[in-house]
């Protein structure tokens, strides 16, 4: 099965290579290779979830497909196959603007596939030096990926990222080699294997367990945007190009976190799951607040939406911290329903940049008259991301919050002081652009088809699941905390 | 198998040189100087790896000590030498938060503070003194090129850095484990990748953005058009 994913994925790369002569059209052959790429690998997650017994093993067990890396595949597919529609019209416009050079699209498309590759077998990895490769994978191509774009601060913005994730990134790898260390001694045969871990957490020292998660724990956060490791995430957020933002924000901040529940998981079966949660809940709570008395100042749409971000994992922290079941679940609806608002967000941003040319709020003026579609995105998704009833971020927001009350209520207030920031953030944004008229209209980008489509699609997406949630769903995300160990 | 003491005290001797080749990474200016302590630095500790073998005679060391010198002490040095002529940069003068003294005081306490903390946890692990001393060393060197990130300002001698905390790392999991050959390839592939990919982002800071997008397109040969 997951063969089937790697042959596909080469096959795709393959036919990148085969020469186009009219420039013009290179762009649409690309981007349909991307399209068919995301849809051939949203089909295989679906068939892999319907008729795959879960947990199965494959390459020397280095590869599993259980509950959870299935569930994270699927949301990954599902915002490429997004990305990749959006990006037909906006890629195309980027090549009319200069911003990304007709030779650079290859390369461009080459790391966007790869990139697909990476991120679903970085999910089904069982092995966790494996999984750390592909993560530093992840932190190559995105940075190759943002610095297509034909300006310098992508190259400044990129090198950030390159440096302070990949230095985070070997903390991980000392604390790995403990780990190994910690297994050998305990079993007689070191393993990074996800499963013998977790059958074999109870034998593992507490305190040598700890010291280790604390080195792993910081290059996963890096690469999730946790503070103070999240210096790189705003400004490659706000220059990346809004289609890989949104593979920044809805697809690889997820597996840093994927990183650490699964990590969470072994400690949960471990003494030390004690000390490990305080230091989750601690780090959540600092993220937190940092993004929320960052985000008041910001004037920079794209920037505000990064931060949000940030605080997103910050509380995803905080929920895998608390580590109940039930605060489980709604972790887990959590990423969902984050990736879902965060790809409209940056979707409708991206078209405001592409009608105003800046992301600066006090640029974009007559915002309903010129770009109704995306002022609606912007409105609607910053909305649902605050939280705001019948979105589902308000269901997720809730439950995990009624669970952080009976764990300590003054730690409640703080965060909810910090999620009214937030919410002020963003209406302080949405206040003062909406009333804004120009003297002289700009000219109306004519947004495409196959970049409207994408944010209609999560609009109705993301009411959906805020009013109704898919038993179907509610099945998967139970199996899922079973499969953990909780 | 040759004798066990020798080799213990020829480990040590490498450790000392070890620890000297980082004290040159934080101080020393002149960009060719810092690409061969660099290199003498994965020679030492391809030295060590092979020293260990003989001990052990593991052959995933030997693989190990084959694979550094190939990799970092030719490879990697001379990627960055080419990029560094292309600059036409030779000296990196400017530094932040610390001089280069500073820097030296500084990363002198860190090796203690690494002492001080792994003796607490690691005595768990191996009861071998020479065990701890080398995990010390190895995580000592990570944090002093992490220093290095923090105080050279230029991108080019920040990505020494970064490949002094890697041969850190190395130094440190060639005493406390050894991970899959497959596992240890592919993370040095990973890291070359890395590295190529950063020093042709160093090499976009200093230049023009055409220079760049045209030195982009020769690293990435098969997308050129």
């Amino acid at each position: 099965m997951l063969a089937a994913y790697l042959i596909s994925g080469l096959l795709v790369m393959g036919f990148m290579f085969l020469r186009f002569s009219l420039s013009s059209k290179r762009a649409d052959y690309l981007n349909t290779l991307a399209i068919a790429h995301s849809v051939i690998y949203l089909i295989l997650t679906v068939v892999t979830l319907i008729y795959l017994p879960q947990p199965s093993f494959f390459f020397n067990r280095y590869l599993m497909v259980d509950p959870l890396s299935v569930y994270e595949v699927l949301i990954a597919c599902v915002i490429f196959l997004l990305a990749s529609l959006y990006a037909r019209g906006y890629v195309r416009r980027l090549v009319q603007s200069g911003e990304i050079e007709v030779r650079e699209l290859r390369l461009f498309y080459a790391a966007y596939n790869l990139l697909l590759v990476v991120v679903v077998f970085a999910f089904y990895c069982n092995n966790m030096a494996l999984f750390w490769i592909l993560l530093e994978l992840t932190t190559i191509l995105s940075a190759v990926l943002i610095v297509t774009l034909n300006a310098k601060e992508n190259i400044v913005a990129a090198l950030k990222y390159v440096f302070t994730a990949s230095t985070a990134m070997i903390f991980s790898i000392i604390g790995l080699i403990i780990l190994f260390a910690l297994t050998r001694q305990a079993t007689g045969t070191g393993t990074l294997n996800w499963d013998v871990l977790m059958q074999q957490a109870g034998s593992l020292s507490p305190r040598l367990f700890t010291f280790a998660f604390i080195f792993v724990f910081v290059g996963f956060a890096a690469k999730a945007g946790i503070v103070p490791f999240h210096t790189w995430l705003p400004q490659a957020h706000a220059k990346a190009p809004s289609v890989i933002s949104v593979l920044l924000s809805a697809v690889l901040l997820n597996i840093g976190i994927y990183g650490i529940l699964r990590l969470y998981a072994v400690a949960h079966l471990t003494p030390a799951w004690h000390p490990v949660s305080l230091i989750l809940i601690g780090f959540g709570v600092l993220t937190i607040a940092v993004a929320a008395l960052s985000m008041l100042p910001r004037g920079n749409v794209k920037k505000l939406i990064a931060f949000s971000s940030i605080e997103h994992m910050g509380f995803l922290l905080v929920g895998i911290g608390l580590g109940t079941p039930i605060v489980l679940f709604w972790v887990l609806f959590h990423i969902l329903a984050h990736a879902l608002v965060k790809t409209q967000l940056f979707f409708s941003s991206g078209i405001l940049h592409q009608q105003y040319h800046s992301n600066q709020f006090e640029d974009m003026k007559d915002i309903f008259t010129l770009q109704p579609l995306a002022a609606w995105g912007l409105i609607t998704g910053s909305m649902a991301i605050i939280g705001v009833p019948f979105f589902p971020v308000f269901l997720s927001k809730l439950n995990i919050l009624i669970q952080l009350g009976n764990f300590s209520l003054p730690l409640l207030f703080v965060i909810l002081l910090c999620f009214l920031l937030v919410a002020a953030a963003f209406a302080a944004i949405l206040i003062r652009t909406i009333p804004q008229t120009a003297e002289t209209k700009p000219a109306q980008y004519h947004v495409s088809l196959s970049m409207r489509l994408p944010i209609i699609a999560l609009f109705a997406a993301i009411v959906m699941l805020g009013v109704y949630f898919p038993t179907g769903l509610h099945t998967m995300l139970t199996k899922i905390v079973g499969s953990l160990g909780f | 198998m040759m004798n066990l003491q020798l080799l213990n005290d020829i480990t040590k001797i490498l450790f000392v040189l070890v620890m000297a080749t980082a004290a040159l990474i934080i101080t020393v200016r002149t960009l060719s100087s810092l690409f061969n302590v660099y290199s003498i630095q994965s020679w030492f500790i391809a030295a060590v790896a092979f020293v260990l073998y003989l001990k052990n005679g593991s052959v995933v060391l030997l693989l190990l000590a084959i694979l550094t010198v190939v990799s970092k002490a030719f490879l990697v040095s001379y990627v960055m030498r080419r990029i560094q002529k292309s600059m036409h940069m030779k000296r990196d003068l400017e530094f932040r938060y610390l001089t280069p003294i500073g820097s030296i005081l500084v990363g002198t306490a860190l090796i203690f503070l690494v002492y001080w903390s792994f003796s607490r946890f690691l005595p768990v692990l191996s009861s071998d003194g020479l065990f701890l001393f080398g995990a010390v060393i190895g995580v000592s060197l990570t944090l002093m090129g992490m220093m290095v990130i923090f105080t050279r300002k230029r991108v080019i001698t920040k990505i020494l850095g970064y490949l002094t905390m890697e041969n850190g790392v190395l130094l440190f999991s060639l005493f406390i484990a050894e991970l899959p050959f497959i596992i240890e390839l592919l993370i040095i592939i990973d890291l070359v990748m890395l590295i190529v990919l950063a020093t042709v982002l160093a090499f976009g800071i200093d230049s023009s953005i055409d220079e760049f997008h045209n030195k982009l397109n020769s690293y990435v040969m098969w997308f050129k058009e």
